[in-house]
C-alpha cells in the first residue's frame, strides 16, 4: 500500500519535472540573438512574440561576385531578382530572389552612341516594376541612368539647365525611382526642396513632396518677428527650411511615394505618404512617433531612431530600417506597429552599431522575407516570417480591408501565442461588435484598454438591453408609483404627520 | 426650536445655504466625528471617481494608479485649508475656532462628494456622447460646495460679504504657502536623512577595516 503510494508520487514527480524540462528546452531554442519587444498601449516595451527570425546572412563571396564594397541600396524587380548597387566597387549586381547566385553583374553600360561608360560611386538603383528598366543614381558622376536589362543606356540625365534648378547647387543623385507613368524622381544631397522630378524624356519638371517645416519655437517666434518687421529686416531674417528627406520608396500598385528622413533633430515628417500632388497623407499622423518611442541615453550621447531606408511590401505594410540600432519596423499600411526585428551585435540578425545597415527590402506577397543590406559587412541578412508572424499578417490584412468577422479566427490565435498584443484585442473586439455580440466586444475593449471602443459596444449593448427590458421597467415604475401613493393614503388616514 | 440631532443638522446645514450654518454656531450643533466619515468619503469619493467609473469614462490606465495624489486631493488640501484659513482669520478678528472651521468646511463638502458619487453610478449608465449630463451633475456639485463654504467662513468667523471674500482669497493664498513649505521641509529632511545615513555607512566602514 505505502510502496504503491510511493510509486505514484514518483511517478508525478518525474511527469512534473519532464514537463519542466519541456518548457526549458523550448525556450531555450527559440531564442533570438537580440531582444523580441514590442510597444503596449502605455508606450513601454514588453517582450513580445518574434515576427521574424533571421535566417542567414548572405555576404558577395556566398553570391559568387567577390566582396561587396559598401554597398549603399538595392531593389527587387518584378522578376524577384535582387539588383545591389554595389558603391564602393562601382557595379550593379544581379542576383536570383533566393540570394544563391549572381545572375549578371554590370560594371559597363552602352551608351546610346555606342560607347562604353561606367559608374561612380552609384548609390541608388530602382527597377521598374512593368518594363524592367533599371534606374540608376550614378551619384558621383552627377547623373542619373535609365537602362535595359542587357545594359543598354536608354536615358541619361545630368543637371538640369532649368531656370528652377539653381545652378550654383551640385547635381547628386542619391537615390532614385520611377512612378507608373514613367516619371523619375530622384533625391538630390543639396536640396531641402524635394526630389528633383523629371519627365520620362528627361526633362526636369520641378521638385515633388518636400518636408514641412517642424514648428520649433524658433520658427514660430521668426513668424512672428517678420510680421512686424520692416521690407529691409525681412530680407535679413532667417528662412525656416525644412529637413530633407534622404530616401523614398514607392507603392507600386497605387502610386504613392514614401518618403523617409533620417535627420536625428527633427520629429517632423520622418515618414511621409504622398500622393502624385504631392500631398502628405499622413499629416494626420503628426503626433506619430517612428521607430523607437524613446531615444537612449548613454554616456552622453544620445542613440535616436534614424529611418534611413523604407520598403512598402505588396501587402502595403511600411519596413523601416532604423540606422542607429539596426533595427527593422514593421507597420500595416495605417501605420500601426506589428513586429520590431534585428538590433545590434555580431551574430545572423543584428549589425554593428554605428550605423552600418543602408538598405531594407521585402519579399513576397505577405512579406514573407525582409532582406536587410549592411553596408558595413558587405552582406545581406534574410529574415523569414514566423508562424506567429503570419497569423499577424493574415488577422492585420483582413482587419484592414473590412473583414472584421472573418478576421476573428486569426486575432484569436495571436492572442493565444501573445496575451500582450494590443491589436489582437481590438480585433476580437471588432469582430464580436460586427456579430452584434456587445457584451464580449466590451470584454475585449476592456483588455484593450481602449475606452472609444468599449464605449461604441457600449452604446449598442445598452440600447439592445433597453429594448428587451423595457416591459419590466414600465411594470416597476408603475407599481413603485402605486406603492408610494397608497402609502402616503395610508399614513394620511392614520393621522401621522408625512415625514 | 431647532433642536436638531447630529444627522438633521447635516442636512439642514446642507440644504439652506444661507442661513443653515449661521444656525449651527447658533445652536453650537456639530460634531468633528463627522468631519472625519466626511474626508473619509470625499478621498473615497475621488478614488472611485477614477476607478469604479464605467469603462468608457476611464480616465487612466489600471496600471497608472496609485493612492498618494487622491490622499493629497482630500485630507492634504482639507488640512491645509483648515489651518490656513485659522491663521489668516485668527488675524483678521475671525471668531472661528481650528475645531468650528474643521466641521464647518467639512460640512459644505458635502454636495460635492454626493455629486462625484452620483457621477460614478451615472457613469454606468451613459455613454461619452452624453457627458454634458455628467459636467452638469459635477458642476452643481461643485458651485453648492462652494456657496456652503463661502457661507461656512462667514459664519464661523460672523464676517461681512466682503470681508469674508477676501478671507477666502487670503486662505487660498496662505494654503499655497503651506503647501511650498511642507514640500521645503520634506526634501530639506530628506537630504537631512541622507547625510546620517551616509555618515552612518561610513562610521560602519571604518569601524571594519
Amino acid at each position: 500500500m505505502k510502496l504503491n503510494m510511493l510509486r505514484r508520487r514518483t511517478a508525478a514527480f518525474l511527469l512534473t519535472f519532464a514537463a519542466a524540462a519541456s518548457v526549458l528546452t523550448l525556450t531555450a531554442s527559440a531564442d533570438e540573438p537580440y531582444e523580441v519587444y514590442n510597444y503596449n498601449r502605455l508606450g513601454e516595451a514588453v517582450p513580445s512574440q518574434a515576427g521574424y527570425l533571421a535566417e542567414r546572412a548572405v555576404s558577395g563571396i556566398d553570391l559568387g561576385a567577390g566582396d561587396l564594397n559598401s554597398p549603399q541600396d538595392f531593389c527587387r524587380g518584378a522578376d524577384d531578382c535582387f539588383y545591389i548597387a554595389d558603391t564602393g566597387n562601382s557595379r550593379i549586381v544581379k542576383t536570383d530572389g533566393e540570394l544563391t547566385k549572381v545572375l549578371h553583374i554590370y560594371s559597363s553600360f552602352t551608351m546610346p552612341d555606342g560607347s562604353r561608360t561606367t559608374l561612380k560611386n552609384p548609390k541608388g538603383i530602382f527597377v521598374a516594376p512593368d518594363t524592367g528598366n533599371l534606374y540608376i543614381a550614378d551619384t558621383d558622376n552627377s547623373r542619373a541612368l535609365v537602362c535595359d536589362t542587357d545594359g543598354n543606356v536608354l536615358l541619361e540625365i545630368t543637371k538640369p539647365d532649368s531656370p528652377v534648378y539653381d545652378q550654383g547647387l551640385t547635381f547628386l543623385p542619391q537615390k532614385i525611382l520611377c512612378d507608373g507613368a514613367g516619371n523619375i524622381y530622384t533625391v538630390l544631397s543639396s536640396t531641402t526642396k524635394g526630389a528633383a522630378m523629371f519627365a520620362p524624356d528627361g526633362t526636369f519638371l520641378g521638385y515633388y513632396g518636400a518636408n514641412a517645416v517642424a514648428r520649433t519655437a524658433k520658427v514660430i517666434a521668426d513668424h512672428f518677428w517678420n510680421i512686424i518687421a520692416s521690407d529691409e529686416g525681412r530680407k535679413h531674417s532667417n528662412r525656416a527650411a525644412p529637413t530633407a528627406f534622404d530616401n523614398f520608396d514607392i507603392d507600386s500598385e497605387k502610386g504613392f511615394i514614401f518618403t523617409s528622413t533620417s535627420s536625428g533633430t527633427t520629429d517632423t515628417d520622418i515618414v511621409k505618404k504622398v500622393n502624385p500632388e504631392g500631398y502628405n497623407l499622413f499629416s494626420y499622423l503628426s503626433g506619430h512617433k517612428w521607430g523607437d518611442l524613446f531615444s537612449t541615453w548613454y554616456s552622453g550621447t544620445s542613440y535616436k531612431t534614424r529611418i534611413v531606408d523604407l520598403d512598402i511590401g505588396e501587402d502595403g505594410s511600411i519596413n523601416c530600417l532604423d540606422q542607429t540600432t539596426g533595427r527593422v519596423f514593421q507597420y500595416d499600411k495605417e501605420a500601426n506597429l506589428l513586429f520590431i526585428l534585428g538590433g545590434t551585435g555580431d551574430q545572423v540578425g543584428t549589425f554593428s552599431s554605428g550605423g552600418s545597415v543602408t538598405a531594407v527590402e521585402t519579399r513576397g506577397k505577405a512579406c514573407e522575407q525582409i532582406c536587410v543590406l549592411d553596408a558595413g559587412k558587405g552582406s545581406i541578412t534574410v529574415f523569414s516570417q514566423t508562424g506567429f508572424g503570419e497569423t499577424v499578417h493574415t488577422a492585420t490584412d483582413l482587419y484592414n480591408r473590412g473583414y472584421y468577422e472573418e478576421a476573428l479566427e486569426p486575432w484569436q490565435s495571436v492572442l493565444r501565442q501573445d496575451g500582450n498584443y494590443r491589436r489582437a484585442s481590438l480585433g476580437i473586439s471588432s469582430a464580436y461588435y460586427n456579430m452584434g455580440r456587445y457584451k464580449d466586444a466590451m470584454e475585449y475593449a476592456k483588455r484593450a484598454d481602449a475606452s472609444w471602443v468599449y464605449n461604441k459596444a457600449f452604446a449598442r449593448y445598452r440600447s439592445e438591453w433597453l429594448r428587451n427590458n423595457m416591459n419590466k421597467l414600465l411594470v416597476t415604475a408603475v407599481l413603485l408609483l402605486t406603492a408610494r401613493l397608497a402609502w402616503k393614503r395610508y399614513r394620511k388616514r392614520k393621522g401621522g404627520a408625512p415625514a | 426650536m431647532m433642536d436638531l440631532t447630529q444627522p438633521q443638522w447635516v442636512r439642514h446645514t446642507v440644504l439652506h445655504p444661507f442661513e443653515g450654518f449661521e444656525d449651527l454656531r447658533w445652536k453650537k450643533g456639530g460634531t468633528l466625528k463627522y468631519t472625519a466619515v466626511i474626508i473619509a468619503a470625499l478621498f473615497l469619493a475621488l478614488i472611485a471617481n477614477d476607478r469604479w467609473c464605467g469603462f468608457q469614462f476611464r480616465p487612466l490606465p489600471d496600471a497608472l494608479f496609485s493612492v498618494v495624489p487622491y490622499l493629497m486631493r482630500s485630507v492634504v488640501y482639507f488640512l491645509a485649508w483648515v489651518v490656513g484659513n485659522w491663521a489668516v482669520c485668527t488675524l483678521l478678528d475671525g471668531e472661528g475656532t481650528m475645531k468650528n472651521i474643521c466641521i464647518y468646511s467639512s460640512y459644505a463638502l458635502i454636495p460635492y462628494i454626493v455629486s462625484t458619487f452620483i457621477n460614478v453610478i451615472l457613469s454606468h449608465i451613459l455613454v461619452q456622447e452624453e457627458g454634458v449630463f455628467f459636467a452638469a451633475v459635477y458642476y452643481i456639485g461643485l458651485i453648492w460646495s462652494g456657496l456652503l463654504l463661502f457661507s461656512a467662513v462667514k459664519a464661523v468667523h460672523q464676517y461681512s460679504i466682503t470681508k469674508t471674500a477676501a478671507a477666502v482669497l487670503l486662505t487660498f493664498f496662505a494654503m499655497l504657502v503651506i503647501l511650498f513649505l511642507a514640500v521645503l521641509f520634506l526634501s530639506l529632511f530628506q537630504k537631512v536623512y541622507v547625510f546620517f545615513y551616509s555618515l552612518y555607512t561610513e562610521i560602519l566602514y571604518r569601524i571594519r577595516v
